[in-house]
């Protein structure tokens, strides 16, 4: 007995901690700027206000630009990279062709490259092709299928009954068939999974889209959010009225979808 | 019969299906990583055209003190936040692997930090951390500069860097603890092991495989913070928060350095490829336990 309130007092201290930002930045967004100079910042908003989310969604710091942009690059990189990914995998998995070992090796030796260590030629390399401050400029690098989706796939293909897709194939079923309506269907978990990973990765993302897009024109939603925080330094309501908008998205997918992100979190192991 | 037919081969089709990876895997890392090579040879700031410099950069960081400041920095960083995420990280699973009634809502309250921007929550921390405006300090009643502070500064973007993957590393742990079959600690226990010596003796070493993993990834992620360092502090004060990730940035979008900001790159790689090494060694070194 005493275990168990020790655990739920122990639990309950972390869910706190891990809570409280998020209520007090939610509470200092209805807050006018007047109540928050006036007031100590933990003292509740009298009368809430929705002035701060007026002010990002109608008015002269509209964050819904950024939103569909971001909404826009989301789509494109999950599409590209899982069609990607899923006709990669199947080859290595299935197919039999010259150097298929050679190149798959070469792609697990790519996931030892840290992303901050090719920031600077992949800037170089896509301002060249003219592509710097371009939506195409945003997506392009993660479109074209990730390493780590192409190992997850091709493990869990491997893994697919032989004989199913042998039996297609012999009905005289082409690859692109086979994979349409045999692999995938037996699929759809590691693929819910990626798709959830994809999804909250690129949605998050920021620094690639900081250094590719230089004005407000392509702005996604975390460079629009870092620009309000630099451009209103103090100006906490409006502000923290941003940063709820731009986290808010996934906060209502992650409740909805819950017990799945949670599994596809310990599958993957990505960020 | 299928499995006795000749194997077939599908170079064609093979090679087809491998395109749009291979753009993707060759444009934009492997390609990348010869031309940061090219360009950490150079000196170039994007307008005039650049001139080959040979080792010139590397000669130049490496005597730099900046940049051994922002190294020493990172590892500052690493060694706070890896630790610390860890353990607590592990007892959360712990408390969480009880499976009181109400786990599930405590599992998925601990992992709102990970699917939240971490520049948004970066934004949020540095609000709370205000010593004028911020929540903490009127908690605290006390006046505390944590961002401006050369000493707070660094321990603050780490602990909120912990903040945010706790939750994360702890779900790994999870999963990990559910393979560690009952009858392991159960045996623990007829022999006459404490709770505290079971947990060493048993649970620890089983879960050997997945602190590897966390530790692994908590070192990649950990190495190349960029976001909360970006929303906190930009580098600040005096560069105490200026990690690698944030000194390359500022070398090639700020100073428009593109060659040491390149060289800065290839060392990076370099450091982080000898600590994977490093790692992997060291657990392979250690007795692995089969489990199930």
């Amino acid at each position: 007995m005493r275990r168990a309130v020790f655990t739920y007092l122990a639990l309950g201290v972390a869910a706190v901690l891990i809570l409280a930002p998020y209520l007090m930045s939610v509470q200092t967004s209805l807050k006018t700027p007047g109540q928050f100079a006036q007031r100590p910042p933990l003292a509740p908003p009298r009368p809430p206000t929705g002035a701060n989310y007026a002010e990002l969604l109608v008015g002269g710091h509209s964050l819904i630009p950024p939103l569909v942009i971001t909404v826009q690059v989301v789509l494109v990189v999950v599409i590209g990279q899982l069609t990607s990914s899923v006709l990669a995998a199947y080859a290595f998995a299935r197919l039999d062709f010259p150097g298929r070992d050679a190149i798959f090796r070469v792609y697990l030796a790519t996931l030892m490259v840290p992303a901050v260590a090719v920031l600077v030629p992949r800037f170089v390399l896509l301002g060249a092709a003219g592509l710097a401050d371009t939506f195409w400029g945003i997506v392009l690098p993660s479109m074209f299928g990730s390493p780590y989706a192409i190992f997850l796939l091709r493990q869990f293909f491997r893994a697919l009954p032989r004989e199913l897709l042998d039996a297609a194939r012999l009905d005289g079923a082409g690859h692109l068939r086979v994979l349409r309506h045999v692999v995938l269907p037996l699929s759809r978990p590691i693929l819910a999974t990626l798709l959830i990973i994809t999804v909250v990765t690129h949605w998050n993302d920021f620094l690639w889209p900081l250094v590719v897009t230089s004005g407000v024109r392509w702005q996604v939603l975390t460079v629009a959010v870092a620009a309000l925080q630099s451009q209103y330094n103090g100006d906490w309501t409006l502000v923290m009225a941003a940063t709820t908008l731009a986290t808010l998205p996934l906060l209502v997918l992650f409740v909805i979808f819950q017990k799945h992100l949670v599994r596809s979190i310990t599958v993957t192991g990505m960020r | 019969m299928p499995t006795t037919e000749p194997p077939r081969r599908d170079t064609l089709a093979g090679y087809l299906l491998l395109a749009p990876s291979l753009v993707g895997v060759g444009g934009f890392l492997l390609l990348p990583v010869v031309a940061v090579l090219g360009i950490s040879l150079a000196r170039w700031d994007l307008v005039s055209p650049a001139r080959w410099t040979g080792l010139d950069n590397y000669r130049a960081i490496l005597t730099d003190p900046a940049f051994g400041r922002s190294l020493a920095v990172t590892a500052g960083f690493v060694l706070l936040v890896l630790p610390l995420q860890t353990a607590l990280g592990l007892l959360v699973a712990l408390l969480l692997d009880r499976r009181l009634p109400g786990s599930t809502w405590f599992r998925a309250i601990l992992v709102l930090p990970w699917i939240s921007a971490p520049l948004a929550l970066g934004v949020v921390w540095r609000w709370l951390l205000d010593p004028a405006d911020g929540a903490v300090d009127q908690l605290l009643g006390h006046r505390i500069e944590w961002l401006t502070s050369p000493v707070l500064a660094l321990p603050a973007v780490a602990a909120v860097t912990v903040w945010t993957n706790v939750g994360y590393v702890a779900l790994f742990f999870l999963a990990g603890l559910a393979g560690v079959p009952p009858q392991y600690s159960e045996a623990a226990r007829i022999d006459g092991a404490g709770p505290w010596q079971g947990f060493r003796r048993v649970t620890l070493p089983l879960l050997r495989p997945t602190t590897f993993f966390v530790l692994v990834t908590g070192v990649i992620s950990s190495f190349q913070v960029f976001d909360t360092v970006y929303a906190m502090t930009r580098g600040g004060p005096a560069g105490r928060t200026e990690v690698v990730a944030y000194a390359i940035y500022r070398e090639a979008f700020v100073d428009y350095r593109m060659g040491r900001a390149a060289a800065m790159s290839v060392v990076l790689f370099l450091l982080l490829t000898a600590v994977t090494i490093a790692q992997r060694s060291y657990f392979r070194g250690r007795t692995t336990y089969e489990v199930g």
